[in-house]
């Protein structure tokens, strides 16, 4: 009786071990009853209606999770995690988290810290008005690379677009949430 | 009798679970498989807790994009058409899963169909590249396209001298005095694998894939992507290969035929905005 026992265990591990290796391939993320999505765009709020021109309610961060409630096409009801409730572009929004970015916590190179996505912008907005950096000014002399190509670098991290300019394009080109 | 019931059930079972185990094994072997794609998605997620920080990103794009305008050639000389395409890229962008990172979008007076991402976020495209296209919605897919090879960090993943940056105390350290001479084969390396070489071809699909999904999300018809990739290919017999997209990434057929497994998952594609007219009025 107890042979026939451990012979049952091991068949009831065996038969556990292979179901666990045909999950492997399967199962990819853990299911939530709830759908989340996760703010991509930069300067995405929270809307009190699902078309462009209406009244702000909140700011959402890249990075901040929403649940969503309603599904209308292209804009979704979504809840924030303050519980607000309101509109968004779906084109905000990605079924997948967006990318952290890896900030140095002191110096430049120092262990791998987070840092919010806000001041990560800010920080590369003051840089990019500097156009070269120090260090590429420097690899160029080591490299001899001729003035020319220096300057046409120069010129091209000197160019931005604005918010406002974007908007104005999208505005006139019915894009995104500006589509009619 | 009964023991050897149980016996032969016993090893019945164990050859089972075995072939089955037999059965992952190939088909992690096999690059193509789904079950290889997840373990390498896993191994990326792995090697991402040792990524460089977005300055030192940056400062390599920056040395990389200098070498690449020797290459390929300088921006053309036409400053409404540059503003237009970095206004294109920034709606794109801000789409994109890296949207918090600022990007440069430059078109090169060269005659090769050729766009590329320098890590950090300048993009190139090439003119002749740019007068292959029909619309804005293409010229979006391929900014999108090597938005995406941003996002992932594709070309930082694909060379080892990377590391070296590891235990250095600061960039300026990493880059000049002995350290200097590490950094100028780690651009070398780089160019190689952008210019020559090309990336994996895994991260190449990735990328059309996320082309699609970005300029979707964007507001533009997310199969001007298969249009580019059509586009190129009736050109392929008579284009110069030697540093193009048709040399470093992978057969256009193949991208082609990916790409649209997945017209399927944008069923309002047809509605979203293409903008030739507002395109042909910048290009010309």
């Amino acid at each position: 009786m107890r042979n026939i026992l451990v012979l049952g265990s091991i068949c009831l591990l065996l038969l556990g071990c292979a179901a666990t290796a045909g999950d492997l391939t399967t199962t990819t993320s853990p299911s939530t009853a709830a759908e989340i999505r996760w703010v991509v765009g930069t300067g995405t709020t929270l809307k009190a209606e699902a078309v462009a021109s209406s009244a702000d309610i909140l700011p959402l961060a890249v990075g901040a999770e929403v649940q969503v409630l309603e599904n209308a096409g292209r804009w979704l009801k979504v809840q924030s995690a303050s519980k607000e409730r309101g509109w968004v572009f779906a084109g905000r929004l990605s079924a997948i988290p967006p990318v952290t970015e890896v900030a140095a916590s002191e110096g430049l190179f120092a262990a791998a810290a987070q840092q919010s996505q806000v001041e990560i912008a800010q920080a590369d907005s003051a840089r990019s008005v500097r156009g070269l950096s120090a260090e590429t000014e420097s690899y160029a002399k080591e490299r001899g690379t001729p003035l020319k190509y220096r300057q046409a670098l120069d010129r091209i991290l000197a160019r931005q677009v604005s918010k406002g300019e974007i908007t104005s394009f999208m505005r006139a080109g019915k894009l995104g949430e500006y589509a009619q | 009798m009964k023991r050897y019931l149980l016996i032969l059930c016993f090893l019945g079972i164990a050859v089972t679970a075995s072939a089955a185990w037999m059965d992952q094994l190939q088909k992690l072997a096999d690059p193509e498989s789904k079950e290889r794609k997840i373990l390498s998605g896993t191994t990326q997620v792995l090697s991402s807790s040792k990524e460089i920080d977005y300055t030192t990103e940056r400062t390599i794009g920056e040395a990389l994009a200098l070498e690449s305008m020797q290459r390929f050639g300088r921006p053309v000389a036409n400053e409404s058409l540059q503003q237009y395409v970095n206004l294109v890229g920034a709606v794109v962008a801000q789409s994109s899963l890296r949207s918090t990172i600022p990007y440069y979008f430059t078109v090169l007076d060269s005659p090769v169909q050729n766009a590329f991402a320098a890590p950090g976020g300048v993009i190139f495209i090439s003119r002749a590249l740019l007068e292959t296209l029909a619309n804005e919605a293409e010229l979006a897919a391929v900014l999108a396209h090597e938005i995406g090879h941003v996002a992932a960090k594709h070309a930082l993943k694909s060379t080892q001298r990377a590391q070296f940056f590891q235990g250095v105390g600061t960039i300026t350290a990493a880059t000049s005095g002995s350290k200097g001479k590490e950094y100028q084969a780690l651009i070398g390396d780089l160019q190689s694998k952008l210019f020559d070489q090309g990336l994996d071809k895994g991260m190449e699909f990735e990328a059309d894939l996320a082309a699609m999904e970005t300029s979707y999300r964007a507001g533009y018809n997310p199969l001007a992507m298969i249009r580019v990739l059509e586009r190129l290919q009736k050109l392929e017999a008579s284009s110069v290969k030697k540093g193009s997209w048709f040399s470093t990434h992978p057969p256009l057929k193949e991208r082609i035929a990916r790409l649209k497994r997945e017209e399927g998952r944008y069923p309002d594609a047809a509605t979203l905005a293409e903008l030739p007219e507002r395109f042909r009025g910048k290009i010309k």
